[in-house]
């Protein structure tokens, strides 16, 4: 066992971990750099291992939520319907597709959520 | 129809999901900017709706030998206690801060996907 590299990864998924649980999401987003840069990975390994990493940390997440009367499983249906469908997609295109071009775009639509919250 | 909507928003971001590019956090931009849910309800619904998009997408990961168990298994370990209390603390906020710190993450996040380096 490489003890660097276990820390390494330890000290990003509890990064991710933090905003996740936070934000109730966006832990990937914390997640992806940190392999990248810390532990050394190559971009679309790191993006593949954060959704392993973050799926349990989501399990956990949920479970706090429910306790704290958080979660209305009615309102997530459609959306858990359809991250189903997508998530099988976006697994079979992963090796296809271009991410570069995918991430400047879906930037802009972030900005416009972090200036819409703020304002 | 919202709920067609829905359903056709979770399809979209699930394929960013399924890649691990952001679409959990692009989702919660919708269900908050666009269809206007409260914040914590929405965050609720985003930690529900990634089970099933990870879910459907990790066996092509694991088929294309992506995964990585050495990096995995750590990440988990330390990422589980660090969301468990962090979740605790925000389930628990009040709406105005919790928003604040929510505008803040996203343009930090959004600044940082725009300028990103084309790399490996």
């Amino acid at each position: 066992m490489n003890t660097k590299l276990w820390l390494r990864a330890a000290l990003a998924g509890g990064a991710a971990g933090l905003v996740n649980g936070f934000f109730g999401g966006g832990g990937g987003m914390v997640l992806v750099p940190l392999l990248v840069r810390c532990c050394a990975l190559e971009r679309r390994r790191a993006f593949a291992n954060s959704v392993a990493v973050i799926l349990p940390l989501c399990v956990v997440s949920a479970a706090v939520y429910a306790f704290r009367g958080r979660l209305d499983l009615s309102s997530a249906l459609p959306f858990l319907l359809g991250g189903l469908a997508g998530g099988y997609l976006g697994g079979r295109l992963f090796r296809r597709v271009s991410i570069h071009w995918l991430r400047r775009g879906f930037a802009l639509l972030i900005l416009f959520g972090g200036i819409k919250a703020l304002i | 129809m919202e709920r067609l909507y829905d359903f056709l928003a979770g399809t979209a971001t699930g394929l960013l999901s399924g890649f691990g590019v952001g679409g959990g956090t692009l989702l919660l931009v919708y269900m908050t900017a666009v269809r206007g849910l409260e914040q914590h309800l929405a965050q609720g619904i985003n930690l529900l709706y990634f089970l099933p998009a990870a879910s459907a997408a990790l066996p092509s990961h694991q088929k294309n030998r992506y995964l990585d168990r050495r990096i995995i298994l750590p990440a988990v370990c330390a990422g589980v206690c660090c969301t468990a209390l962090a979740a605790w603390i925000s389930s628990g906020l009040q709406l105005g801060p919790l928003r604040k710190c929510f505008g803040l993450f996203l343009l930090l996040t959004g600044l940082s996907e725009l300028f990103h380096k084309k790399s490996r």
